[in-house]
């Protein structure tokens, strides 16, 4: 059995760094360490909020076109699985096994759950109703519960606590091998992720009930808890201006039931004091899809870290912070620092390439360059392309490779617009593709001629061809070409 | 080779004619032949290299190797056309002087003639081995292969 990583994402935020994770596993980049395989887990009472779905989808594109390339080398190459498909070992996608389900919060409110109006208003005998009333507020038990716990962790605590009895989790316990590790994302600002952190880890660690139980309780934990970093364009039921104030408060009972108690590994924290980035208002559902921010794919970035030093974590809890070398408004890879922008500076680069190639170079090149054609007279099969234009016309690709590219150009982009900005790339057309790198202009021909050439010279080799697996040729040939066009002009940090 | 390019020329192309044989012992003795028969093969050689091997364009089409095959016989054409002018009206051969030099013979006129004869016999060659040359080099070629078609 190989190696696994668990990775636990709680609410909006855990959704949105599982996408900046999914989208650097795109790119290329691989945890290392022996972990085979990615099993990621969102922890949402709000199923029909747009930023869960939305990574959800991602997720389901991504194993889609996965699977698709055989042994990926380059692009895709980590492999991320569903607890389902681990258990019942199926190659079907569905990306609602992405999700533990929560019981009774699609039509309840929070009274309805907790069974308030059943309880004793005597205050003579047994006065439980004022006792919970002294606990949530009216809003608090009025809240419908499909659209999260609108930043009330006390809320959230009651709900989540049922999480650890469900299916879900026991199949988690079931398929826990030796050397498998959790990483647990939250936010520490708002509700479900506030709440969900303490509970889960005090289930790890201590809950007996969970299969494997011993194994789990051993297992190397990290965690990545989310100081606020935004704000939201008006206050309401969910107001801003208490994100600090919830987050002192938080941070003191981590501080003294977590970290105090040695109860993870290691924990990262990250915020953005003094914010300027403001989100729309939304208390949950569609209309909560917040723009992808830097500070996401960063928080991917501890995931890494976390894998990489897994041999030598220790029993006593380590705090790591992120920081930058050059605090600025719009970053770019030099802004951060040396071992990050090392990190990122390759796979993020090419595979810019690659998407801004497929979205306004292929145009130029299909049924032209010989790379696109699979017509070619007299010549045997092993040298005609299999990226023709049967297949860029093929559903496949329109709607697995061209999906998950408009996410990425998206993802890029509100990264960008976001504040700070994280913008290391600039608008290219067809005839300046290779000025992608924000400040570097390099020498000679700066169109996509250079990846149409390296795609010729790669569209012979046996190691990127495969017939049966549909998305093979386009993504190891877009892996090597992209490298070598960059490489050669210096414009990777590496 | 002398034998084997004179044969093409004199017998397929017809050039050949006895009453002006000075000019084609000429050739013959002087290793002509083997200049005009090495500049269709090798020309065009030298030129499909360059168009498949070393032409690094990946957006070839049909009229980029037309263009080249004509730009190839154009080539072939003029350097037959010098290698003959040089060779007949421009050699150290005193009898074919002579006799190009004494208009009653008729060798000067016919002689002015032959340089574009055995430049538009070169030029046919020229197309026929660059077609054969890109059939052959095509199947090796990353970026050309699928030129001509």
């Amino acid at each position: 059995m190989s190696r696994k990583l668990y990775i636990f994402a709680i609410g909006g935020t855990g959704s949105r760094v599982l996408k900046a994770l999914t989208m650097l596993f795109a790119s290329g980049v691989k945890i290392g360490s022996d972990f085979e395989t990615v099993i990621p887990i969102i922890i949402d009472p709000d199923t029909s909020n747009g930023d869960l779905n939305r990574t959800k989808d991602i997720l389901r594109l991504y194993q889609e076109i996965r699977n698709q390339v055989d042994q990926p080398d380059d692009f895709y190459t980590q492999e991320i699985k569903t607890i389902n498909e681990i258990t019942v070992n199926t190659p079907v996608v569905n990306p609602d096994y992405f999700q533990f389900k929560l019981k009774d919060t699609d039509t309840n409110t929070f009274n309805q759950y907790i069974g308030f109006d059943s309880l004793s208003e005597d205050i003579a005998e047994k006065d439980d109703k004022n006792f919970v009333r002294l606990l949530y507020s009216a809003q608090n038990l009025r809240s419908n519960l499909d659209v999260g716990f609108k930043g009330n962790p006390n809320m959230g605590s009651i709900i989540l606590n049922q999480f650890t009895n469900s299916e879900d989790f026991k199949r988690f316990g079931q398929t826990f091998d030796d050397d498998d590790a959790i990483f647990i994302v939250n936010s520490i600002f708002g509700g479900t992720g506030a709440a969900g952190f303490p509970l889960l880890l005090k289930n790890f660690r201590g809950n007996k009930n969970i299969p494997r139980h011993a194994k789990i309780k051993e297992a190397p934990i990290g965690g990545i808890t989310y100081l606020p970093y935004f704000s939201l364009s008006k206050n309401d039921e969910i107001n801003a201006e208490s994100f600090e104030e919830k987050a002192k408060i938080a941070i003191d009972y981590y501080n003294r039931t977590i970290i105090s108690l040695n109860q993870i590994n290691m924990l990262y924290f990250i915020g953005n004091r003094g914010n300027t980035n403001q989100e729309e208002y939304a208390v949950g559902g569609q209309e909560q899809k917040n723009k992808a921010h830097f500070l996401e794919l960063a928080g991917a970035l501890a995931v890494l870290d976390f894998c990489k030093n897994i041999n030598s974590i220790t029993r006593t809890t380590q705090i790591k912070e992120f920081g930058i070398e050059h605090d600025a408004q719009n970053l770019t890879f030099t802004d951060l620092n040396i071992e990050n922008a090392k990190q990122l500076s390759a796979p993020l680069t090419k595979f810019k390439l690659y998407t801004e190639y497929l979205g306004k170079g292929l145009s130029g090149s299909l049924n032209i360059s010989r790379w696109t054609k699979s017509n070619i007279k007299l010549t045997p099969g092993n040298k005609q392309s299999l990226l023709d234009k049967n297949y860029f016309n093929s559903a496949e690709y329109k709607t697995q490779i061209r999906s998950f590219n408009s996410y990425f150009d998206e993802w890029i982009k509100e990264m960008k617009d976001n504040r700070p900005g994280f913008s290391p790339f600039e608008e290219i057309t067809a005839d300046n593709a290779l000025e992608i790198v924000k400040g570097q202009t390099p020498k000679g021909n700066k169109s996509f001629k250079a990846v149409d050439i390296q795609n010729c010279l790669l569209t012979d080799n046996i190691s990127i061809r495969n017939k049966e697996k549909k998305h093979t040729m386009l993504i190891k040939i877009f892996g090597r070409s992209t490298d070598k066009v960059l490489s050669n002009r210096n414009l990777l940090i590496r | 080779m002398n034998e084997f390019f004179g044969t093409i020329y004199d017998t397929l192309f017809g050039i050949f004619n006895n009453l002006y044989f000075l000019i084609f012992q000429h050739l013959y003795d002087n290793g002509g032949y083997i200049k005009l028969g090495l500049s269709f093969i090798l020309i065009p050689l030298v030129c499909w290299l360059l168009f498949y091997y070393l032409w690094k364009y990946p957006y070839g089409k049909i009229w980029h190797w037309l263009i080249w095959m004509t730009v190839t016989v154009f080539i072939v054409f003029c350097a037959t056309y010098g290698i003959a002018n040089t060779e007949i009206l421009g050699s150290d051969n005193q009898a074919l002087n002579e006799a190009i030099a004494d208009a009653s013979t008729g060798y000067g006129d016919y002689a002015a003639t032959l340089p574009l004869k055995y430049a538009m016999a070169n030029s046919l060659l020229a197309l026929i081995i660059g077609f054969i040359y890109s059939l052959i080099m095509k199947q090796f070629s990353k970026i050309q292969l699928h030129l001509p078609f």
